[in-house]
C-alpha cells in the first residue's frame, strides 16, 4: 500500500485517523477539564483564576459539588479512554511514539534544550548564524514538551483519582496521612496542569502561527514531503531509507 | 437591611456550668470528645495578689474576613450575607486546609462525617426565628445573640450600653463578630487568637505554585504574542519589498 496520497505525490501519510482522533479527544478534554478545574478551586489563598470564574462555573452547573463531580467524571473518562487506546495500540502507535519523543538522559535533554533555545531565538531574529540542529520526526522542543506532558498526565490522572475517590472511600479522621496525601495531591495536580499549560502556549503558537502545516497534518494525516525535508531532515532521510518517499 | 448576627458573652455572668456545651452537643450530635463551643478558664494572680478566674465562652467568631474561607480549596467554607460562616458538607473533602487557618481553633475534622465541623450560630434554628441552642440554655444569661443591624435588638442596645471587647491583636484582626464583656478587665493572652497558619501544602500553593503559574503562563503568552507581532511586521516588510520590486519591473 502506498503511503502517498493518490493524485498528490507531494504529500505523505504520516498519521492514521485514530491517532488524529485521540489527539483531538485529548485536546477537547484538556480544554473542558482545565475550564472546570479552575472553577472548582475557590479559596483566595489557593485560587489561581479570578473569583468571577469560579462563581460563573459553579453557578452554571448548580454548585461546586456538581462541578467537582462533572470534573471528576470527565477526568476519569479522559484517563480511561487514553489508557485503553494506549493498551490496544501499544506496539503500532504508543511504543514508536515514546521511542521518538521521550527524553530520558541528561545529554539528550541538553541537546534538546539547545535546539529549543535556537528555535526560540530565531523567532526574535536572534542567533541568526546558528542553525537549528537537524531534527528527526520531533524537534527538541517537541520532545521536551512531549516528555513533560506524558509525565504530567500520569501525575494528573493519579492525583486526580485520589482527590476524587480519597474523601469518598477513606476516613480522613482515622489517619492524618490520608489528609496530608490529599493536600499534596492537590499541589501535584495543580502544578502538573500549570506546567502543561505553560508548554501548550508554545505548542499552540507553533501549530497556529509558525508551522501551519503541522496543524494541517493533525487534521488530514498528510504532510508535504518538502516540509519534512526542510524541517525534519533526519526523519526525511529515515523515510527515504525505508522507501516511503 | 440585611441582618448582621453577633454573639455577646458577658464573662461576669458565666459560671462555667457547661450547659452551653451540652446543648450544642445535643443539638448537633457531636461525636465523643468533640464540641463546637467551649468555656476557657483562665487562672491568674490579680493586682492584689489574690487568685482569680476568668471564664471565656468561645466558638467560631464568624469573622468579617474569615481566613478559613480563603484557605478552603473547594468553596465548601463560605460566608452568608448575614455574616454566618458555614460549611457545605456535600462539597467539603475534609482536607483540613481550613483548620490551622482559623486563629480561634474553632474547626475540627468530624470523624463521623469526615467533613469539617464548627459553630454555625445554629443557623437552621435562627432561620426559624429561634435562638442558638447555647444561648437558649445559658443559665446565667451570659450569652446573648441577635442582629446588630437592628437598632431595636437587645444586642444593639447592649453594645451601646456596655464596653465590649473582641478577641483581636495587632497581628490578628479579622473582624470577629463575637463580643466579650469583662467589666474592664484585660483579656488574658491565653484566649487571644493565634496567628493563623497553613499546612505546608497550602503555603506551597499560595506562595510558590500560584505566583510561578501566573508568571510562567503570563510570560509565555507575552513572549509568543511578541513573536507573533514580529512575524507580522516581518511579513509586511517582505510584502512591501516584493511590491516595490514588482513596481520597478
Amino acid at each position: 500500500m502506498s503511503n502517498t496520497k493518490q493524485g498528490a505525490s507531494t504529500k505523505i501519510k504520516i498519521r492514521t485517523k485514530d491517532v488524529i482522533a485521540i489527539h483531538w479527544f485529548n485536546a477537547f478534554f484538556w480544554l473542558v477539564l482545565v475550564i472546570s478545574g479552575f472553577g472548582i478551586i475557590s479559596g483566595d489563598f489557593v485560587r489561581l483564576v479570578p473569583t468571577a470564574w469560579s462563581s460563573f462555573m459553579q453557578n452554571l452547573v448548580g454548585g461546586n459539588a456538581n462541578l467537582a463531580l462533572l470534573h471528576g467524571i470527565g477526568g476519569m473518562v479522559w484517563a480511561a479512554v487514553i489508557a485503553i487506546y494506549a493498551l490496544l495500540n501499544a506496539r503500532r502507535v504508543v511504543l514508536p511514539f515514546l521511542k521518538n519523543v521521550l527524553v530520558l538522559t541528561p545529554m539528550a535533554a541538553l541537546r534538546d534544550m539547545w535546539s529549543m533555545t535556537v528555535t526560540l531565538a530565531h523567532l526574535f531574529g536572534l542567533m541568526k548564524n546558528t542553525p537549528v540542529p537537524p531534527q528527526g520526526r520531533y524537534n527538541g522542543a517537541q520532545r521536551l514538551l512531549g516528555t513533560m506532558i506524558i509525565g504530567c498526565s500520569l501525575l494528573i490522572a493519579m492525583s486526580g483519582m485520589y482527590l476524587f475517590w480519597g474523601p469518598k472511600l477513606l476516613s480522613f479522621a482515622s489517619n492524618p496521612l490520608y489528609g496530608e496525601l490529599f493536600r499534596w495531591a492537590l499541589v501535584a495536580h495543580q502544578a502538573a496542569v500549570v506546567l502543561v499549560l505553560i508548554g501548550l502556549v508554545a505548542h499552540i503558537y507553533f501549530a497556529v502561527v509558525e508551522e501551519r502545516e503541522s496543524l494541517e497534518t493533525m487534521k488530514s494525516g498528510y504532510a508535504e514531503i518538502a516540509f519534512i525535508q526542510h524541517h525534519n531532515p533526519l526523519w526525511y532521510e529515515e523515510l527515504k531509507r525505508d522507501g516511503k518517499v | 437591611m440585611v441582618a448582621k448576627y453577633v454573639m455577646l458573652a458577658d464573662t461576669t455572668r458565666c459560671i462555667n456550668c457547661k450547659a452551653c456545651e451540652v446543648a450544642c452537643r445535643a443539638e448537633w450530635d457531636t461525636p465523643m470528645g468533640f464540641t463546637r463551643d467551649w468555656v476557657k478558664e483562665v487562672e491568674y494572680v490579680n493586682a492584689k495578689g489574690l487568685p482569680e478566674v476568668q471564664l471565656f465562652p468561645g466558638r467560631c467568631q464568624h469573622c468579617d474576613d474569615p481566613p478559613c474561607v480563603e484557605a478552603c480549596p473547594s468553596g465548601a467554607s463560605w460566608k452568608r450575607e448575614d455574616g454566618i460562616v458555614l460549611v457545605d458538607h456535600e462539597t467539603c473533602s475534609g482536607c483540613e486546609l481550613c483548620v490551622p487557618a482559623c486563629p480561634y481553633e474553632a474547626r475540627w475534622l468530624n470523624p463521623v462525617t469526615n467533613t469539617i465541623s464548627k459553630c454555625t450560630f445554629c443557623q437552621p434554628r435562627i432561620d426559624k426565628g429561634l435562638e442558638p441552642a447555647c444561648v437558649q440554655t445559658c443559665v446565667g444569661h451570659a450569652l446573648i445573640f441577635g442582629d446588630a443591624n437592628d437598632p431595636n435588638s437587645v444586642v444593639s442596645q447592649l453594645l451601646k450600653e456596655k464596653e465590649w471587647q473582641r478577641l483581636v491583636t495587632d497581628e490578628v484582626n479579622i473582624g470577629p463578630n463575637h463580643y466579650y464583656f469583662t467589666d474592664g478587665k484585660a483579656i488574658p493572652q491565653e484566649v487571644m487568637p493565634k496567628r493563623n497558619e497553613h499546612y505546608l501544602a497550602g503555603t506551597v500553593i499560595e506562595k510558590v505554585l500560584n505566583p510561578v503559574a501566573k508568571l510562567g503562563l503570563g510570560g509565555m503568552v507575552a513572549v509568543f504574542a511578541l513573536a507573533g507581532v514580529k512575524k507580522l511586521v516581518d511579513r509586511r516588510k517582505q510584502v512591501g519589498i516584493q511590491e516595490g520590486n514588482h513596481e520597478q519591473h
